[in-house]
């Protein structure tokens, strides 16, 4: 494919109209459950296993794929117990989601929603070990302490994301590469703190000790740790994220800096404020992730918490930075956690190959819309008037 | 890759039309931007194309650039047919195209852009041979009597010379055919003389060159066959030296023009803005308004001419909030603006067009409601500070629309989708309607055309009836000349000279523009945005 050609294909890729771009998204899911099948399938050659699922000439193929899809889909949503763990994980990855769709909506790239989980996650642990002895056990004091926990995670996650957000506005260090920083700095002081200062005495493992029982989200399905005030809380933010955006002062604000941060400015709005905010939001809705996965999967914080900042990258794009789209996405990739561990289970196809579908789907429903993303930025697309005299491409900035 | 040749016997390069496009209709969603139009252009001749905003003049051009493919219909270039998937293809064939918004990289020098993607190289192609790039520059710049320094940047010289720059750039690339999408809009008069002896130039070196126009004046003067457009269908194509302005306006608009403005000098209220002494640096650092006073009464316009680049962005963007002065006051209706954000600017009733209405007025990416918005989120007609009342910003939207006639007339529509003229009337509306006690007007009707040009400049004098104070920066010297009460000539950060735009003659504001006091005698530099000589006389004006 010559270079024209691509430049043409970006450009249509820029133009796609939302239903053009749902419909691409479908059309990739389905070429990635397509090509991950065909994966799964030759995969099964190399593996051994007692009944293959085909046998072809001498060599026998151990996986059916349509049999992993149905398993797969199974353990995701076929019994109570894989629902709740499915709903579980899909809860985390709201938030994550979210915290990563805000900073993109302002044209920004959080990377350090990992950071912001594990310190808002440790801050709501310690204020609730703080305060619980001092409440009435039972729902007044989960009342009291449940928001109170939010709101900590929240609070300092947030400070926590204002700190690269800050540094952006005011000295131009790109965020991408703060934020990763941070990532290390967070984990590792996080990881100090509690082993040396405010761990649990009576075990070796870097944790803190459990939070009593009332403040805790109890399970709404037996057996997971699946609370279903977490899940509508959830539900809850991305409705609220997305009004924000659509019918607030602020929402208009942060996302024009995000598209056109010269419009932004012309228009009144205080660009370097604006990256500040946004940086703060986002780290709040990372902050709160942490909160919920003390108080509604560990009762604890724990070092080496799961990567679900980084997957909330993947939830993100996948809903093209939408508030409300982030709420299937992160149901599909909840699905797919869910579902691994049944394979696993029925049969014998190791996780990690669900990790591969998993990565697939990212791949191909995820890599139009980045390519849309950057193609826009990079100035493709039918801008009038703009449109460069040396033909070759049409280059966005103009820095005049 | 490049075009077929269908017919390869077909008078190959002796065609009389250097260009024919054949029964060319371009649809876009909902809208028939070019219906089955035949349009040619003679080899070695200037060819002009006119029509109304929206009638379809860039999309016809840029099909012929390989920017569009065409719905149906065919490109001959040289009398063979051709097909082109992208601008290269259309470049390989001879057709370069200069648009409105000029592509040029400001950090590299004129040289380096140049042959930007098509460097000659050494070291076996290891290298960008800069040496070369150089001298190919001078020569090409020499050929056709443009004097340029290949080593200078491109953000520091003149739109004017950018312009050449972007012309040497296609001819580098072998264009035989030059395309300019409204090249005369951003130059002064001045500069508009200069583009049009380049045309004769090209044309006799046997180039063929179509330029897209509002001015009819200009197409008369420079073309010599014209070609108008209206609502997507070539109404006819005539030559320039068998018709008449009246005939062009008719054909354009399908009724007579007057380009007279019709209003009364207005009743002077109180002094709404004072500026005192302000001095601004540029984004560079650099002094680029150098201690300039001036006021502007309520309904009266002050108008500000002068050559790009001399200080007017710098002055407009302090007046407006948007660039903190670095000493001296704005004082609006009697209090002190200086230091206010942008957002308390707007507040306090300062409307503003930008020049520049793809960057900073308008949100591509965001519909016409959106971009309607922009600005007036914190006003208490759309907003109660938090919360977006959309219903209103709606109505007020569809108003614009209407009353300034965007088209398509579509809310949810993205600027994306309009031609530059209906962006242009969108900002334009926004401003205007929002009830502002000073409005400020950068170019207001840059790319607007006759027909909508006479509507802004009505409805600007109507603001000035209504008692709004008007501050106006304009390219266009008989724009500033035609509305303006008072004019300032603004020349390296300062005003030269503040006259009544009535009683001076368009030469002399060319000398002063260009830096020179015709009452002194004596010359101040040359007319060149970055000169670093300072005119020694600076009228200040209260
Ligand atoms: N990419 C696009 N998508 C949809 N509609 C478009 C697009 N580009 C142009 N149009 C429409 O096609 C018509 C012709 O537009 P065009 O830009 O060719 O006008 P024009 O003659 O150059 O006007 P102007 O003088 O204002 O620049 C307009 O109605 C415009 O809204
Ligand atoms: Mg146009």
């Amino acid at each position: 494919m010559d270079r024209a050609r691509l430049a043409h294909y970006l450009d249509r890729l820029v133009d796609a109209t939302v239903l053009e771009r749902l419909a691409i998204s479908l059309a990739a899911l389905t070429v990635a459950v397509v090509v991950g099948g065909v994966i799964v399938f030759l995969s099964g050659a190399v593996a051994t296993c007692r009944e293959p699922a085909l046998a072809l000439g001498g060599t026998a193929f151990c996986y059916d794929p349509i049999e992993v899809y149905l398993t797969l889909a199974r353990g995701a949503f076929g019994s109570p117990t894989n629902l709740g763990l499915t709903l579980q994980e899909t809860t985390l990855l709201l938030f994550t989601g979210l915290s990563v769709a805000v900073a993109f909506r302002a044209g920004l790239f959080n990377i350090g929603t990992q950071g912001q989980m594990v310190l808002g996650g440790l801050a709501s642990a310690l204020a609730v070990l703080q305060v619980a002895p001092l409440l009435p056990a039972g729902s007044l004091g989960a009342l009291l302490a449940i928001p109170l926990a939010v709101l900590v995670g929240a609070v300092v996650g947030g400070l926590y994301g204002a700190l690269p957000g800050a540094m952006k506005a005011y000295a131009d260090a790109h965020e991408v590469i703060t934020t990763i920083m941070l990532n290390f700095v967070a984990m590792g002081v996080a990881f100090y703190l509690v082993r040396n200062h405010l761990g649990d005495p009576s075990t070796d493992a870097v944790q803190t000790p459990s939070v009593p029982e009332f403040v805790r989200l109890s399970p709404t399905i037996g057996g997971t740790r699946f609370s279903v005030i977490a899940l509508g809380f959830g539900l809850a933010i991305a409705v609220l994220v997305y009004l924000l955006y659509e019918r607030t002062v602020l929402g208009y604000d942060l996302r024009t800096s995000g598209l056109a941060p010269e419009a932004a400015e012309y228009g009144g709005v205080n660009a370097e404020r604006n990256i500040v905010t946004s940086m703060t939001l986002s780290g709040a809705l990372g902050g709160v992730a942490g909160a919920m996965y003390v108080l509604m999967i560990l009762y604890r914080w724990q070092t080496d918490m799961p990567p679900l900042g980084f997957d909330g990258i993947a939830v993100s794009i996948l809903a093209a930075n939408n508030p409300l789209g982030v709420i299937p996405a992160a149901l599909l990739f909840g699905a797919m956690k869910g579902g691994a561990i049944q394979i696993d289970f029925a049969l014998g196809v190791p996780p990690e190959l669900v990790e591969v579908l998993r990565g697939l789907i990212i791949l191909f429903v995820a890599m139009p819309e980045f390519f849309r993303m950057l193609g826009a930025r990079a100035g493709y697309g039918s801008v009038e008037d703009e449109v460069a005299a040396d033909g070759g491409q049409k280059r966005g900035e103009e820095g005049d | 890759m490049s075009g077929q040749d269908r017919a390869p016997g077909r008078d190959s390069g002796g065609s009389k039309y250097a260009v024919r496009m054949d029964g060319i209709t371009k649809r876009f969603p909902g809208v028939l931007a070019n219906d089955d139009v035949d349009f040619a252009v003679e080899r070695g001749t200037v060819h002009a194309l006119v029509g109304e905003n929206g009638a379809g003049k860039t999309t016809l051009m840029n099909v012929l650039y390989g920017l569009y493919e065409p719905t149906e219909g065919t490109v001959y270039v040289d009398g063979r047919p051709r097909e082109f998937d992208s601008p290269r293809d259309a470049i390989d064939a001879g057709i370069g195209m200069i648009h409105q918004h000029f592509m040029l990289v400001d950090p590299m020098t004129v040289a380096e852009n140049l042959v930007l993607g098509v460097e000659p190289t050494k070291w076996f192609g290891l290298a960008t041979d800069e040496r070369q790039a150089i001298a190919d520059t001078r020569e090409l710049a020499e050929r056709y009597g443009f004097d340029i320094d290949p080593t200078e940047r491109v953000q520091e010289i003149s739109v004017g010379e950018q312009q050449r720059v972007e012309i040497l750039k296609a001819l580098y690339r072998g264009a035989e055919v030059l395309v300019l999408d409204e090249p005369t809009a951003v130059l002064t008069p001045q500069d508009v003389e200069s583009l049009f002896d380049v045309f004769a130039e090209l044309v006799a070196e046997g180039k063929t060159i179509v330029f897209i126009t509002h001015k009819l004046g200009e197409a008369l003067a420079a073309a010599d066959g014209i070609s108008v457009l209206r609502d997507g269908k070539l109404v006819g194509t005539v030559r320039a030296d068998e018709t008449t302005r009246e005939e062009l306006a008719t054909m354009m608009v399908g009724r007579e023009v007057l380009l007279e403005v019709t209003s009364e000098p207005a009743e002077r209220g109180g002094e709404t803005l004072a500026v005192e002494d302000l001095v601004v640096t540029d984004d560079r650092g650099v002094q680029a308004v150098d201690g300039v006073s001036f006021a502007v009464d309520a309904g009266e316009v002050f108008g500000v001419a002068g050559v790009d680049g001399n200080g007017q962005s710098e002055l407009v963007e302090a007046v407006t909030g948007l660039r903190e002065a670095e000493s001296g006051t704005v004082v609006l209706e009697g209090e002190d603006v200086t230091r206010d954000s942008r957002r308390e600017c707007i507040e306090a009733g300062v409307s503003y067009i930008a020049e520049d209405r793809q960057e900073r007025s308008l949100v591509l990416e965001y519909d016409l409601l959106r971009n309607g918005l922009l600005g007036g989120q914190t006003l208490p007609e759309f907003s109660d500070g938090r919360l977006i009342d959309w219903g209103r910003t709606r109505s007020f939207v569809d108003g614009v629309i209407e009353e300034y006639d965007v088209r398509p007339p579509d809310a949810g529509a993205t600027p994306r989708s309009l031609s530059g003229g209906n962006q242009q009337k969108m900002v334009v509306g926004r401003e205007f309607e929002r009830d502002p006690d000073l409005m400020v007007a950068s170019q207001p009707t840059r790319g607007v055309d006759i027909g909508s040009i006479e509507f802004v400049h009505n409805r600007l004098l109507d603001l000035r009836t209504e008692g709004v104070a008007v501050l106006l920066v304009s390219s266009k010297l008989e724009e500033v000349q035609r509305l303006a009460d008072r004019m300032a000539v603004m020349y390296d950060g300062r005003f030269v000279d503040v006259v009544d735009p009535d009683a001076v003659t368009e030469e002399e504001v060319g000398l002063l523009m260009a830096g020179e006091d015709p009452d002194s005698g004596r010359g101040g530099g040359e007319p060149r945005a970055t000169s670093t000589d300072r005119p020694t006389d600076t009228a200040d004006v209260d």
